[in-house]
Formats: C-alpha cells, structure tokens, sequence
C-alpha cells in the first residue's frame, strides 16, 4: 500500500511540474501585453516608464529564466508576486480560497447526497416513477447551463418568493467573523455567532444547488447504471436466494462493487468544483477562485495565472490520489495488481 | 409483488427528505432584516469593482476605485456635479499665479482634521504630492510638468511648475490627489524619498483610509466588498449615512434584484433593458448622468491600406455613419456624442457644436468624396474591436451597424473580432487600420484628451500631426481665460472632423438606479461617479 501510495505522489509532483511549463509556455505566447493594462494608456507610451515595469515584475528576463526562477520559488513556496494586486500570489489565493472550498464542498456534499440515494434507488426500481424522476433531474443538471439555472434560482427564490437571500456570502450589513479559516461556517461557530452562521448557511443554498446541479446529474446516473450492472451479477443472486433483506442485498453487497465508477466520477466532479466556477461566482457575486483566475487571465497577469495552475494542477492530482487511494480500499485487488 | 417494500428502504425514500431539509434550513436561516436599524443607517451600493486593485490614493488608477477615494480623502480643488468647467474650492480657498508665472499658491482652510483628529497642514499637501510624484506609478504622469511642491507656511502651499503653460488645477481636481495625512502614512511604511522603491504603506492603505473626508475606509474584501464608515467630524457636515457599503456585483441582474429587494440602495451597472423594467417602480427613482466616456472609432493613415491614406476616402468613412442610428437603435437614445474627441459638456463642446460642425449621415456626398478620393467603387478596411460593452451596448453589435452603414456607399469594413489585451497591444503598436476604442480619462482637463490625439494616438494612426495643429492643442492648454480657451477647443475640434481620423460614436448617458430611501445623492461625471456626503436616509 504505502509503495502504491508512494509511487502516485512521485508521479504527482511530475504531473504538477508538466502543468505549471505548459501554461507558463502559453500564458507567454499570448500576443498581449500586460504593460499597457498595468500602465494605462499615458504610462504605457512613456518608454522609461515601460523599461521599469518590465524590469520590476522580470518581464525583460528570457522565457527560460524566468520559468526557471519561477520554479526556484515554487520550492521555496513562492508563487511570486501578482502584478495587477502587487501581493504575494499565495497571499491573494489564500483570501480566495476559502470562499471556494466552502460552496464547492457544500454544493459537493448536496450532490452526493441527492444523487447517491437517488441514483439507487433508480436503479432498484428501474421504471418506476422514481426513476422517471431521477432521470429528470439528471437531464436538468447535466444539461442546464449554470449561469442560466443561477439567474432563475435567483429570480424565483431571491427576487419573487424571498425565500432565499441574495447574491454574496453574507447580508450587507452583517459583520463577517474574525477570520480564523476563512470558512464562514466554521469561524462563526468557533466565534459562537449563531445569527451570523444562519446568514452565510442561507447565502450558501442557492450557489450550492446551482453548482451541485451538473455534479448531482453526474452521479445519479453513474450510481444508476453502475448498480444497474451490480445487481445484476451472480453474488446478488446468491445474496437474495440467501433470503437477505433487500436493503442489506442493496446496500451491502450491490452498492460497495459499485462504487468504483461513482468514486472516480465523484473526485474529478469535486477538482472541477474546487477549481472554480466563473459563471457561479459571478452571478452569485462569490469572492472564489474561479474569479481570479479568470481575472488574471483576462490581465494577463502572469504569475497569478501560473499559481494558480499550479494549484489548481495539485487539487486534481490530490484528488486523483485520494480516488486512487480509496480504490485500493473499496477494491483490494487494485494493489495486488 | 408482495405488499413488502421489495428495496427496504422505506415507503418514503430518502431522496424526498433533501428539498425538505433544504427548505427547512432556508427557513431558519432568513436573511437579515432588511429594515432594520443598521440597514437604513447604511448606504448600499452595487457596483462592479472588480478592476480595482487598490485604494491607495498614489495609486488609484482605474475606473471604480476613484469612488471611495474620494469618499476618503479630500482634493485640494473640485468640480460641482453637472459643471465640468468651474473649478471650485476644496481643502483650498483660493489659489492663483505668483508673479514668476511658474509657481501657483494654494491658501487652504484651517478647519480640517484627519480621521487621526491631526489638523491638515501644508505639509501634508506636500508630502502627499511628493509621494506620489516619486511613486512614479500612472497619477504621477499627469503631473510630470510639475518640478515641485513646497510648504509656505501651516496653510500656504506652492506648486511650481516645469512647464507653466501645461495646466494643473483641473488635473488635481481627480481623487487621487486627495490629501493624506503625513504621520499616519509614514507610520505604516510611507515615504516621499524614491516612494516608488521605498514606500510599503500600500498594503496598510488599501484597508484603511487616512484622509480628512465624509468616510474612513475601515476594509477590502477583494471582490467581496468595501466598507465605509461616517467621519463625524466631516469640516463639511456631518455624513447622513453612519456606514457605506460599496458591494462587487458584476452581474447588472444581479444588481437589478437586489435593488428591487431593497438589498442595496443604488445600481451602478444597469444596462438600459433593465433602466426601462423600472420605470412604473414606486420605490426606485432613475438619476441620468450624460458621462464624459465615450466609444469611437479610430482610423490609420497606414501604408498597408493606401486608401485609407486620403483623406477624402476617411471623410466619406464620418458621413457614410448613421450616428443617430447607432444612440437611437443600439443604445435606446441614451446617449450624445461630440463633435470630435472632447466629450460634449468639457470647456468648447457642446451639443449644437455637434450639430453644426460634426459628421452626420450624408450619402451623397460620402459618395462625392470617395470619387475625389480616387475610389468610386469604395474600399476595403478592417476594423478591430474587442469583446467589450460600454453602458450595454457591445462594441460587436457598433461594428455591425458601422459595417452595414459602410457597405451603402461601396465601403466595406472587414469585422475583426479580438481579445482586449491583444487588440490593445496592437493598437499601440500601431499594427491596425482601424479600431473600436473607449476612451475615460483621469481628470476632467481638455488637454488630456487633446494632447493624447497629437501625440499617443496620432503614433498608433500613423497620422504625421500638422505642428501648427500641435501648437493649437498647447496654445489652448495653456490658456487660462475659459472663453478664450472655448474658442480655441472648437476651432481643434473644427480640424480633428477635417482629418478624419477619429469619429465619436457613443457618449452614453449613465442612468443610475437608486431607491427612494436615500436623498441627496449626487452622481457626477468628473470621475469619481458619485458625491455620497450628502446623502441621507430618507
């Protein structure tokens, strides 16, 4: 196990490396320039002032060494310095990121837990109008886009029912809490303010169906055709001829053998939503990381686009490790192989 | 099948319990009351900030970030809303020429505090300009003409001038040449010495402020938000808001419901669809603001298109356009446009000048003037616009129009789609034929626009600029009688249509959304969009 484990991580660090050269390579090979978004359009003609930015943010440097001491603070965990922010890249990821994590992971766990159950069930009573359901509601995410579901959520629930708050993570006039992760919820539990909790909770519902709506389309399918496929194999026969319950027949044995493909879909679904979604958190005006990447790249701002391949490419990687690791524990003949 | 549920796993499914769970949730975490107390003592404002990347005032360059800037820190000088030609007192009373001609002496009050409770001095002008001049960062270069600023005495400072013919109050009337005050910046890592090496207050000032005006910064939350609070001992009055909050909202719809919630109080970003949807509201009232930013179309003189070296065949480019079309069609009618590059309500241009020396469509004589060009059958050119909009109106669908006006008198315009950044990027280095721009500068000053057509511009349009013409656009720069200057601004514009290099297509009217609940707003073109102090909850 820790050689299967091990050999993975190796491979990783690799995969990481390849990601961060190639959109270093192509991030420069664009044919803008960031001197004249950075400088304006006086700055940008004055040829001294152009001379010093360039050699400020090491832009007058060959491609080679500049990817070269980009790679010198990668070690040193360094992502440089953003030039349209003027901070650490690091820095402007970490106030990102939290924003990120929390709707990506609530919209995740919104997923797995209406498309897991449902998925099963659809396949346990295939044809019936569950499935029907199901096989409704897997339409709708997969194929609605986001920023049109996120307009008419907002819409009927924000703008007609009032069911649900607007856009941002919290109400404009309440204090977020001391940040202690970043995390909304976890921060205004450990600051104990309750009223605050509930606010970033209903902020979070909306953009959380939203983006779990692809995501939750993904995996009923997947757990359906997946059981599908499980329940009819020999050893559920066997099970059910045992005289087992249905539940433990269904749960017990048909469910753990299919897992494999809800897990590996379930891990990349999670990577894409840790990514970012632009179009999410624009609407929902959400401080993540989809929106500086998108920033970035719109400004052609070089470091920050490379941090955040960086991080991005270790997100799916971690993630892909952790599948890996959990094939190895669903399916212990994974490592024997 | 037997009456036994065959899955076990219950008559009522656990996939029906997640919308139920969901609604309860939602149901007990209900938004904020909207009406409470702290709501109405805040002003809430949409707007999208996203190209803000500080509030530091020496380097405050962008379009939103002006906004809290001024909010924060006080100006030597200002404009009134609506007068972009008076020059009017701020933190100075007076000021005026010494008799050297190079050196102008501001007076200032002696009534004004900091945030901090320090009086503002002279040598808080000082060290602020000085700071910023040694920044050496964008606001800077619009004072590059300036040698340096020297402190009088407590309420007397000196500007002294390089070059006394380029003009300078109308310039450091922009919020980022708002006062700060000296030990506060110096304490948090400020300096005037090499600011631009030296200087590492930036990170503290883009969360606090340390001005003398109506608000204090009190946070950034990047792309989240920015709050202000009331300066209770604002010299000008006390601020009728306790609190303001400036909220990132790309998205106008967005903006359109949470304003109709009443979850903010104004909307800065509402495109003229949305404007129209609240005519019939009782509760929001719509303030139109004719702005001094504009769309236009640029047109080289490069040898890579010989047609578009004659001027007639550029003309007939100005007349062939269906301008009225473009405000009426495209953009609903809100919208002017100059005659040349200074936008109508700056010193020398206005409405009727437009319509007594500006292009207007002319088909006949557009086609008279490519048979003197040479060209009866018209020509080809391409056109270059980003993937942009101003005030709603993408650049793509001004293309279109233009094209399709072209194309009635033989001249046809190859459309060229690009990324902003790289279209940018050409354009400077002067690579395209013609170009869809925007145009917003820094300061409410003729000679930014002007001086940018004879020299910046005139580079990327391989346009060789008459001197006499150069000489026009200094000479009335550096007049200081505003009639006189008026006279020689239209006799620049009178030449900028003869050249017909640039043709002004949209000089929108911004139409801001605001809720009944708030008075006294006042929005502004001159740069900072809006003067808060006087509003109040209603």
């Amino acid at each position: 196990m820790i050689r299967y484990v091990s050999s993975r991580l190796v491979l990783a660090v690799v995969m990481v490396l390849l990601a961060s050269l190639v959109i270093f390579l192509i991030a420069n090979s664009v044919p803008g320039d960031p001197v004249l978004l950075q400088l304006g359009d006086l700055g940008a003609s004055n040829p001294v002032m152009v001379a010093a930015f360039r050699h400020k943010w090491g832009l007058d440097l060959p491609l080679w060494d500049r990817y070269w001491i980009f790679l010198d603070g990668l070690f040193h965990g360094d992502l440089g310095n953003s030039i349209a922010s003027r901070r650490p890249v690091l820095a402007d990821i970490i106030d990102y990121a939290p924003a990120t994590i929390e709707l990506a992971s609530c919209a995740f766990l919104l997923s797995l837990v209406v498309g897991l159950p449902l998925g099963i069930i659809a396949a346990v009573r295939r044809d019936s109008w569950v499935d029907h359901i199901a096989r409704v509601v897997s339409l709708i995410g997969v194929s609605a886009p986001a920023f049109w579901l996120a307009f008419i959520m907002l819409a009927i629930f924000y703008g007609q029912l009032d069911w649900a708050p607007g856009p941002g993570r919290l109400d404009p006039v309440a204090f977020p809490p001391d940040r202690v992760t970043g995390l909304l919820l976890i921060d205004t539990v450990l600051a104990g303010d309750w009223d605050t909790f509930h606010d970033a909770l209903a902020h979070l519902v909306l953009p959380s169906i939203v983006l779990a709506s692809a995501t939750l389309g993904l995996i009923t399918r997947t757990t359906r055709a997946a059981m599908l496929e499980a329940l009819s194999q020999d050893y559920v026969r066997v099970a059910r001829a045992k005289g087992l319950r249905r539940f433990v027949v269904v749960l017990g044995h048909a469910l753990p053998n299919a897992m494999l493909p809800v897990v590996t879909l379930g891990g990349l679904a999670y990577a894409n939503l840790l990514s970012g979604a632009v179009l999410t958190e624009t609407i929902f005006s959400w401080p993540g990381l989809g929106r500086y990447t998108f920033q970035s790249a719109v400004a052609l701002d070089f470091p920050a686009i490379t941090g955040m391949t960086v991080v991005i490419a270790s997100v799916y990687v971690l993630v892909n490790l952790m599948v890996d690791v959990s094939y190895a524990l669903l399916d212990p003949r994974v490592v024997r192989r | 099948m037997s009456e036994e549920d065959p899955s076990g796993l219950g008559r009522r499914p656990l996939i029906l319990s997640a919308p139920a769970l969901l609604a309860a949730l939602l149901a007990q975490a209900r938004p904020a009351d909207a009406q409470s107390a702290a709501r109405r003592a805040t002003l809430v404002i949409a707007l999208d900030f996203s190209d803000t990347t500080t509030l530091d005032p020496g380097r405050v360059a962008g379009y939103s970030n002006p906004l809290p800037t001024r909010m924060a820190y006080d100006p030597l000088v200002t404009m009134a809303p609506g007068d972009y030609i008076t020059v009017r007192p701020c933190v100075a009373t007076e000021w005026s020429y010494l008799p050297d001609g190079k050196t102008i002496r501001f007076k200032l009050r002696d009534d004004i505090r900091f945030v901090s409770g320090r009086p503002l001095t002279a040598e808080d002008v000082r060290f602020s300009f000085t700071r910023l001049l040694t920044m050496k960062y964008q606001a800077s270069q619009y004072l590059a003409h300036v040698d340096h600023v020297a402190a009088v005495d407590d309420h007397t400072v000196d500007f002294v001038l390089k070059d006394p013919t380029q003009p300078l109050v109308t310039i450091i009337a922009a919020p980022e040449f708002g006062i700060s005050d000296k030990a506060a910046v110096i304490e948090h890592g400020g300096t005037d010495i090499d600011a631009a090496n030296k200087d590492t207050a930036t990170p503290w000032l883009d969360q606090n402020s340390v001005g003398s005006g109506a608000f204090r910064l009190t946070g950034w939350e990047r792309n989240q938000s920015i709050s202000l609070v009331r300066n209770p001992t604002y010299w000008a009055g006390k601020p009728g808001y306790e609190r303001v909050l400036i909220r990132q909202m790309s998205e106008s719809a967005a903006q359109l419901l949470a304003l109709k919630r009443g979850d903010v109080d104004v909307a800065f970003n509402l495109i003229p669809e949305q404007i129209a949807t609240l005519k019939d509201d009782p509760n929001i009232d719509v303030i139109r603001v004719t702005s001094l930013d504009y769309l236009y179309m640029a047109v080289s003189e490069t040898t890579e298109n010989p047609a578009l070296t004659k001027t007639q065949a550029r003309q007939a480019i100005g007349y062939a356009i269906d301008y009225d079309g473009i405000i009426k069609e495209l953009i609903g009618g809100n919208a002017t446009r100059p005659a040349a590059f200074l936008p109508v309500g700056v010193n020398g241009s206005t409405d009727a000048l437009t319509k007594e020396i500006g292009y207007h469509q002319d088909l006949d004589r557009a086609r008279q003037l490519l048979k003197e060009a040479g060209l009866p059958e018209g020509f080809s050119f391409t056109l270059n616009f980003a993937n942009q909009s101003l005030a709603g109106v993408a650049y793509r669908d001004v293309a279109v129009k233009v094209q399709s006006d072209l194309a009635r008198v033989g001249i046809r315009a190859e459309l060229a789609p690009m990324d902003m950044v790289s279209m940018y990027a050409a354009y400077n280095a002067a690579r395209l034929q013609a170009v869809l721009g925007f145009w917003n500068p820094p300061a409410v000053e003729n000679q930014l626009w002007a001086s940018a057509t004879v020299v910046r511009v005139a580079k990327r349009l391989h346009w060789d600029v008459p001197p006499d013409f150069t000489q026009l656009v200094h000479d009335a720069a550096a007049e200081r009688d505003l009639a006189k200057a008026a006279a020689m601004w239209r006799e620049y514009q009178v030449r900028m249509v003869g050249f017909a290099h640039l043709f002004v297509l949209i000089q929108p009217i911004y139409q801001i959304a605001v809720r009944k609940s708030v008075s006294g707003l006042k929005i502004t073109a001159a740069g900072w969009m809006a003067e808060v102090d006087a509003a109040r909850p209603v």
